[in-house]
């Protein structure tokens, strides 16, 4: 593989958005994603490569590093961030066709809820990921997620929620979806859900952490 | 009578340490430049938080026939059956409100949507331990009056928690004044600013304070449980 994209996974994997970042310590005064990947277009580097063989990379490792407990939220953020960085050299490939993006996911606090940490972070991973992500924000209802879903065929829904009390109104934001947009895939996610739950309410998948969502888009959209 | 307070950031119970901690990193081993950041929002945090409470006893309550119905000065909340167990001696109730105020909220946001979301990320966690601390200090004003009469307190209960569902909101908001300590409600019954606490407490000859309540409440997650794991 090209050496500046394994370098450029490493700066996605350990947050070193550009060389003014004094992030991380041990990479200080070291080029960043944001130097590297317009290096790699300035020297004909596929953007499709970029996204696929340079960023996904770094951020499904900060991902399943966040799993398993070896990171916490600041050094996830710190890897979306030189991620979203990175993004916004390709963004014009997206847009002329050059590069594609693996699908669309639509991702909100369900009705009730203010939450949204763990709702930012699956999305940032997701976004990392190579997907499209529309953050529809906190306490949405049922009417705008099946409004996205409408405007994104084809695109799967997040609901997410910390409040005990909310799951009701997860439980009918994920039927009223599926009645009104049927076949559209449902993840839900947040404190007090799991499978069981994800299984009366009829969604699709549960996962406790954003690597699940990712691996699970992964299977619906390769 | 509804008593108000206010309290300064400087009042409060919170340490670099315990910050540090609930961002992931015990012992205060931030690293650079983390540890930057925390000294920063500490430093700004005693100018952008806007600490407001009040407070105020109601003059009767009674347990309704089902399990989990209280009915409050002729009003009624459905707190479900954890929390009724919790209050079942109560002989009449205080209720609050407490914001750490909506500027640090605010200024959490612009920086995790902008050029900085770890320092954003922060003063979310800041603002919620700010809003924890102030209701604590808030609980111990209760508690003090309580105690002068004789009385003792259970623990705050908040709806949104252990299936109270956070619709009765509306009702326990309609004790103070509209708009009191600058706090709002959304149709949904979320308060704004969004680092905000309400909710309930029990007092009465022979209610009981316990020390540990997380065994109530199935949150794997959620602000107290993760405090008091990092205290312990």
């Amino acid at each position: 593989m090209n050496e500046l994209l394994t370098k450029l996974s490493e700066c996605i994997e350990f947050g070193k958005i550009n060389m003014a970042s004094p992030y991380p310590p041990n990479m200080k005064g070291q080029e960043g994603a944001d130097e590297i990947t317009r290096k790699a277009l300035e020297e004909g580097v596929n953007p499709q490569d970029i996204l696929s063989l340079g960023l996904m990379p770094g951020m499904e490792r900060i991902g399943v590093k966040f799993r398993e407990n070896k990171v916490f939220v600041p050094q996830v953020l710190m890897s979306a961030k030189a991620m979203s960085t990175a993004m916004l050299h390709l963004k014009p490939h997206f847009l002329s066709g050059a590069a594609k993006q693996k699908g669309t996911f639509i991702i909100g606090t369900v009705l009730g809820d203010l939450h949204d940490i763990g709702k930012n972070l699956v999305g940032m991973m997701v976004e990392g990921n190579g997907y499209k992500v529309i953050d529809l924000g906190t306490d949405v209802n049922s009417e705008k997620f099946i409004d996205a879903a409408k405007e994104n065929p084809d695109a799967v829904i997040g609901l997410s929620a910390l409040l005990t009390t909310t799951m009701v109104n997860m439980e009918k934001i994920a039927r009223d979806i599926k009645e009104a947009v049927p076949g559209t895939l449902v993840t839900i996610g947040g404190a007090p859900v799991n499978n069981d739950f994800c299984a009366r309410i009829g969604a699709d998948h549960y996962s406790p952490d954003p690597q699940g969502v990712v691996e699970f888009l992964n299977t619906k959209f390769a | 009578m509804i008593r108000p307070i206010t309290y300064s950031f400087s009042e409060l119970t919170i340490d670099k340490v315990h910050l540090s901690a609930m961002l992931g990193f015990p012992e205060g081993n931030l690293p650079e430049p983390f540890d930057l950041y925390v000294a920063e929002a500490f430093q700004e945090a005693e100018m952008i938080c806007d600490i407001q409470g009040a407070y105020c006893f109601t003059k009767t309550i009674e347990f309704g026939a089902g399990n989990g119905q209280l009915i409050v000065d002729g009003l009624e909340f459905e707190i479900g059956k954890t929390i009724a167990k919790e209050l079942r001696h109560s002989e009449n109730l205080a209720l609050f409100i407490c914001t750490a105020g909506s500027r640090i909220s605010q200024l959490s946001q612009e920086l995790l949507t902008g050029e900085n979301p770890v320092l954003g990320y922060i003063y979310d966690v800041l603002g919620s331990m700010i809003a924890e601390a102030a209701t604590d200090k808030l609980q111990l004003e209760i508690q003090k009056i309580a105690n002068e009469q004789g009385s003792a307190i259970t623990n705050r209960y908040s709806p949104g928690y252990c299936k109270w569902s956070v619709a009765d909101q509306h009702k326990l908001f309609s004790f103070f004044p509209e708009n009191c300590c600058k706090i709002s409600l959304s149709e949904s019954a979320l308060m704004y600013p969004i680092k905000s606490v309400s909710g309930i407490i029990g007092v009465g000859a022979n209610v009981k304070f316990r020390e540990y309540t997380c065994d109530l409440c199935n949150q794997n997650e959620c602000f107290q449980r993760s405090h008091r794991r990092i205290k312990a």
